[in-house]
């Protein structure tokens, strides 16, 4: 080819096909691949070649689609996750990562199955080692990269045709493939960036460089006139409602769009909705925004400082909400202690880093509003773009995309409420993607946490006291502020048995990122020191710091810091035997290679226990499940649980297909759409598998006795539909009912309905703290073994074992999915995970860990049934992250002495700390 | 988002070298096509060099090594004989960003980047490698020790092109390694990057060279610390002088990723380590002969 300028004609095949485009050749690939081409499989997480999500092959190799301009490629051969398999046709590989449980939110899959497939194509059987290194530049934050290995290492097992599985209804309890794992390995879930209308104006907010300022607008119709393609330029002014959000009913801090002052950088300003080209051409600079900038309130102790300026006038001290806990009498149990240990931390903000960037689209419909986006709240989101539009709530109509990752970070509303203005003001769809770094800038954060403790223990190890004071960073805004200050003091002490216990924090504003929910609550940076204080009181009283943490450990009918007896499901004991055996193995080889080898390298083999509430705080939080039967034979479930990759769309329906008695099969499935699915709350608080999964139990059951009175037949029938007839036989006899013969209640001949609704039982905190805040608590413990390269303050991790009380395994490949992930997320933050705001903004200089971070992990799944739960379930999203930091940390402490003080322990902070240790 | 850029798509080397006075030159884009969108750089007029025949040719014999200008870390790896080559640069090539990265970076967009954490310059360094350079009015060779003249500069005319980098195998009697520390496995950028040679002739080494990355505004070769090494035998004592004379050497900052003095100590560390571990595994070939 000859010199080309202008818009030349790119051929290409692309998945066999051939194709032709004229265009710009300097478009990427992966624009092209989306938007022109339809093919949405290829996924867009960054932008900038860090995470791989656009992973496609190029001439059989793989290649980041969002790195390759258009005028590269022709003549060449492109395949896509479309390319691979369909649906109906699944590849080897697709068939083995449904298997393995390898998706679980699915968005960093395709990047993940198109680089499998260079590595299977040279090499039928990889080995472990060259699969994480062939796929170690494609990043998953869901699955701890195990399950992935694992699906590729098998995929040749999977090469003959699948033999179909017979329906069973025996469902709790079994691995079953996730539900929409079809449509996550071939890449056809539609996540928040996939499925606009194509008409959808371009939204883009405009946000503040400044951490603090005060601005002024200028004239913005004369600005928009200007811009051919620039249809409206929305600020504060053109919100109908109120210009304010926030999570708590009484506390709506944050402006949709910043009203003359911003609080952090990454706040919005205004938004510029239009054309795509158009708005995205429009420079920062160009925009009539006149700044004052202000020195910014950061960290906690400037916040608190008597001078400092106030980040809301409401709270001139800046203190946001105050939370706390007494117990017993705290001077009494240093008083008669025999061993007193006390320390402090530090931590970071800790960004959620999910690979998909926040993304939706809103239409208005007639006087309605209606708001595709991914979230993991939709019923909240309801609420509060009714707010802001000053419409009722039956004006508004949430529709959750997939959900690419979410741990917390997806709670809040994010473009929602600009959307919903956008197409309520222009009477046209309006769609919006975050970039990799607005995302970043804008998005709540894990908080930063400052704690002292001090602990203590009597002569033969047993508990006397904590007492500790955390102050944590929430940033700007409120957000989940208030839920952390609230869950610290009851989780403070620890799963442990503590007679006396005290226990204040506070939650801070400065002109940082809103910190809110991630995975915990700020409940894992609290167990960082409270596991540290607990193995220090061991070590000074010389007992072995497992036996210590087995004598104290908290038992069925023991009180907890709140005066909660729980009588059943209290797993921690058993956690622990499991490990036992594990314990004494590691810490005995690691003494020994200890004193064998002097060299650079210490092993360190460690333990870290927690235990988490699950459901909200002493707050009611129902869940509301529906079944529907049509005359035409279609049963229904009616599932609002946000399934954000942990896998409730699946575990609903095995609790729900188990406790009606038909297979999972039989049933339609209609999820989250707030038109039609009932109230399930939040995708949060680890609470979807206890608390919509007991109403799913429970509308199974309704539906199920409805039926066999129908026909008269007993508990142990066995139900059975065959087109529009349900046959029930019971010992001996078969009665067959006629679905058609039922009275159709609704238009859609609904003859039979089953309902299900599920409050776990709590009682309010009196002003000491003390109550019942949870129905069930999850029980976990973790053993780290790992070596410290003492030369260069590495940390390189053998294996994690982990063992945890989940109640019941209603599908162990999900659970164990989930402590892969949250055990990857736990190494994230103890040692390498650090935001900061305006320098870590992308995923090249904010790391998150790879294929290569993860080591071996082991998962012993306790089941210590909770009464309550559905089949004795309880929750696992948030225990399988809590352990690990304090684990690890225990071990770097076995191996080196060193105790952290500021986390992430980065290896020139380990390397500090051991030069001052030795000093 | 990109703003619309001239692309040129020239089909052979000639064609190239005349389209590139005023041009910039795109290989793998993994830096360049980042650094435009995110306005770090600037550029009118780009020109793809990805039609330029042979240009990812490798050609490896006895004593000598010479790959093409387009020659991606990918095609590092996938060629056997260049594990006994140039095995620094493939240790570096296993440790670069992802696999998906590795099939589109160049090494000489590497070595143009200008980025002193580049991973594959220490190896090219410490292998002495000659740079090849061609503009329409001639070619030259300027040895990649000379190349670097500060931060992001470097000897290249605006219109030039590298065509190829070229080097001498590693005889028998020589080490060759590298070490990447990062904060984590995969995809990461280099904290401090170390590669050595040492050549070993009898109980003495008779050449060493040692390149560090990531702790100057360039890829350096600590060369006071080579002069101790050289014409000496090589004592546990005497590596540990010369590593500490090439930690006095770098001149590190404190980022987001490290601090100044963790660099400076782990250039110490890595460096005695490296050259220990050259000598050593030297001395067991010797045992050999
Ligand atoms: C996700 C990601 C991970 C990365 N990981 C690493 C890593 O681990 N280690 C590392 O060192 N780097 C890494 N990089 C940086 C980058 O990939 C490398 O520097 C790469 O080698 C650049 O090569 P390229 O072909 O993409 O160069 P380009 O981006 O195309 O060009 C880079 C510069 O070199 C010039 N140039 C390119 N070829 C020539 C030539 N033949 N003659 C003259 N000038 C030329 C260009 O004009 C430009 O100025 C990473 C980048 C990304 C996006
Ligand atoms: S979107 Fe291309 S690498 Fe992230
Ligand atoms: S499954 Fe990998 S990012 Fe969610």
């Amino acid at each position: 080819m000859t010199s080309v300028a202008g818009t030349p004609t790119i051929t290409f095949t692309v998945n066999g096909n051939i194709e032709s485009h004229v265009g710009d050749p300097f478009q990427r690939l992966a624009t092209i691949l989306r938007d022109e081409f339809g093919l949405i499989g290829t996924k867009i997480g960054c932008d900038a070649g860090d995470c791989g999500a656009c992973t496609v092959l190029l001439d059989g190799r793989q290649v980041c689609a969002c790195m390759i301009p258009l005028g590269q490629i022709d003549g060449t051969e492109i395949v896509t996750v479309e390319g691979l398999g369909s649906s109906d046709n699944l590849a080897a590989l697709q068939r083995s990562f449904l298997h393995h449980g390898a998706a679980q939110c699915g968005i960093c899959t395709p990047g993940m199955l198109i680089a499998a497939t260079e590595l299977l194509a040279k090499d039928a059987m990889p080995s472990k080692a060259m699969v994480e290194d062939a796929l170690g530049g494609v990043l998953c934050r869901c699955t701890g990269y195990i399950k992935i290995v694992d699906a590729v290492v098998d995929a040749h097992q999977f090469l003959a045709p699948p033999v179909a599985d017979s329906p069973t209804s025996e469902t709790v309890g079994t691995p079953h493939p996730r539900v929409d794992g079809n449509a996550k390995v071939t890449g056809q879930d539609l996540f928040g960036a996939d499925g606009a209308p194509s008409d959808a104006l371009w939204l883009r907010p405009v946000r503040s460089p400044h951490a603090r300022a005060v601005f002024k607008l200028g004239n913005l119709d004369a600005f928009c006139t200007a811009h051919p393609g620039l249809e409206a330029v929305l600020t504060a002014a053109d919100v109908p409602g109120e210009n304010s959000f926030g999570v708590y009913p009484d506390l709506k801090d944050q402006p949709v769009f910043a009203d003359g002052a911003v609080r952090y950088r990454g706040e919005v300003v205004l938004a510029l909705v239009g054309k795509r080209t158009a708005v995205e051409a429009i420079q920062f600079d160009a925009l009539p925004i006149k700044w004052r900038v202000e020195d910014p309130v950061t960290g906690v102790t400037a916040a608190t400082a008597t001078e400092a300026p106030a980040v809301h006038i409401s709270h001139p001290d800046n203190i946001l909400v105050e939370g706390g806990l007494r117990k017993g009498n705290i001077d009494a149990g240093f008083t008669a202690a025999a061993a007193i240990s006390e320390g402090q931390i530090q931590t970071a903000f800790v960004e959620h880093a999910y690979i998909e960037p926040e993304a939706g689209f809103a239409k208005r419909v007639g006087n309605r509003i209606e708001i595709t986006a991914c979230t993991q709240a939709p019923y909240m989101d309801l609420d509060e773009c009714a707010r802001v539009l000053g419409v009722g709530k039956d004006a508004v109509r949430i529709i959750p995309s997939a959900c690419g990752g979410g741990f917390g970070g997806k709670l809040d509303v994010s473009l929602q409420p600009l959307l919903a203005i956008a197409a309520w003001r222009l009477q046209k769809p309006v769609r919006c993607i975050y970039t990799r770094v607005e995302s970043m800038a804008s998005s709540t954060k894990r908080h930063p946490a400052t704690i002292q403790a001090r602990a203590a223990a009597d002569q033969e190890g047993k508990l006397l006291a904590i007492e500790m004071t955390a102050d944590f960073n929430t940033g700007a805004y409120a957000s989940w502020g208030p839920t952390v200050a609230d869950r610290v003091p009851v989780h403070g002490s620890g799963p442990y048995f503590v007679p006396n216990v005290q226990i204040q924090t506070r939650s801070i504003y400065t002109n940082e990122p809103p910190a809110g929910a991630f995975r915990g609550f700020g409940v894992p940076q609290a167990a960082i020191l409270q596991e540290q204080l607990y193995d220090d009181l061991a070590l000074e009283l010389g007992i072995d710091p497992f036996e210590f943490r087995y004598r104290n450990a908290i038992r069925a009918g023991l009180p907890t810091a709140t005066g909660q007896k729980l009588e059943a499901s209290v797993g921690l004991v058993k956690c622990l035997d499991a490990l036992q055996p594990h314990w004494n193995k590691s810490r005995a080889e690691a003494a020994r290679q200890n004193e064998n080898h002097g060299g650079s390298r210490r092993r360190g083999v460690g333990i870290g226990c927690m235990w988490y509430g699950c459901g909200n705080t002493s707050m009611s939080n129902p869940s509301e499940i529906r079944i529907s039967v049509s005359n035409s034979g279609r049963v229904t479930l009616f599932n609002g649980a946000v399934d954000i990759g942990q896998g409730s769309y699946t575990v609903i329906l095995q609790i729900c297909a188990e406790a009606l008695g038909l297979p999972p099969s039989e049933f339609d499935l209609v999820h989250g759409d707030t038109d039609r699915t009932p109230d399930a709350g939040k995708t949060s608080a680890s609470r979807q598998t206890f608390v919509t999964g007991k109403a799913a139990y429970l509308a199974g059951r309704d539906l199920r006795s409805q039926i066999l009175r129908l026909a008269n037949a007993g508990e142990d029938a066995n139900i059975a539909r065959h087109g529009s007839t349900l046959r029930v036989r019971d010992t001996g006899h078969e009665t067959t009912i006629d679905l058609t013969d039922l009275p159709a209640i609704d238009e859609h001949g609904t003859v039979l309905t089953g309902k299900g609704r599920f409050d776990p039982p709590t009682t309010p905190l009196d002003e000491n703290g003390q109550g019942n805040p949870y129905a069930t608590f999850g029980f976990a413990a973790q053993i780290a073994d790992l070596e410290v390269d003492m030369e260069l303050g590495t940390v390189h991790l053998h294996r994690i074992i982990a063992a945890h009380d989940v109640g019941r395994a209603i599908n162990p490949s999900l659970v164990e999915g989930q402590i892969h992930g949250g055990i990857a997320q736990g190494i994230g933050l103890a040692l390498m995970e650090e935001y900061i705001p305006g320098r870590t903004e992308n995923l090249h200089d904010y790391l998150i860990p790879t294929f290569g971070d993860i080591p071996e992990i082991d998962v012993l799944l306790i089941e210590d049934e909770e009464p309550l739960g559905p089949y004795g379930a309880k929750g696992i999203g948030e225990p399988a992250l809590i352990p690990t930091p304090p684990a690890i940390f225990g071990a770097i402490r076995h191996a080196t002495g060193v105790k952290v003080t500021r986390v992430p322990l980065l290896p020139h902070r380990l390397l500090e700390a051991l030069k001052s240790h030795d000093a | 988002m990109l703003r619309e850029f001239e692309l040129d798509l020239p089909g052979d080397l000639q064609e190239t070298l005349t389209r590139l006075p005023g041009g910039t030159p795109l290989a793998g884009g993994t830096n360049l096509l980042v650094d435009l969108r995110a306005r770090r750089e600037e550029a009118k007029r780009l020109v793809w060099l990805g039609n330029i025949e042979a240009f990812r040719d490798i050609k490896i014999d006895k004593a000598h090594v010479a790959i093409g200008g387009g020659t991606t870390v990918g095609d590092i790896l996938r060629n056997s004989a260049m594990i006994d080559a140039a095995p620094s640069l493939v240790g570096a090539a296993r440790v670069f960003g992802g696999q998906m990265v590795r099939n589109q970076a160049t090494v000489a967009g590497n070595v143009c980047s200008g980025s002193p954490a580049a991973d594959t310059v220490p190896p090219l360094l410490s292998l002495d490698a000659e740079i090849c350079l061609a503009s329409s009015t001639g070619v030259r060779s300027v040895p990649i020790d000379s190349f670097y003249s500060g931060f992001k500069k470097n000897q290249r005319k605006q219109d030039e092109l590298i065509t190829g980098l070229s080097w001498s195998v590693p005889g028998p009697s020589t080490a060759n390694l590298f070490y990447k520390l990062a904060r984590r496995k995969g995809d990461a950028i280099t904290v401090v990057g170390v590669a050595v040679t040492v050549t070993r002739d009898g109980d003495r080494c008779s050449d060493a060279r040692i390149a560090l990355g990531a702790v100057a505004p360039t890829v350096f070769r600590a060369k006071d610390a080579e002069a101790m090494l050289t014409d000496q035998p090589l004592t546990e004592e005497l590596i540990d002088e010369a590593a500490r004379a090439a930690m006095a050497q770098s001149n590190p900052i404190d980022d987001i990723r490290a601090s100044a003095d963790y660099r400076r100590h782990t250039v110490h560390m890595l460096t005695r380590r490296l050259i220990g571990q050259a000598w050593r595994s030297l001395a067991g070939k010797e045992a050999d002969k």
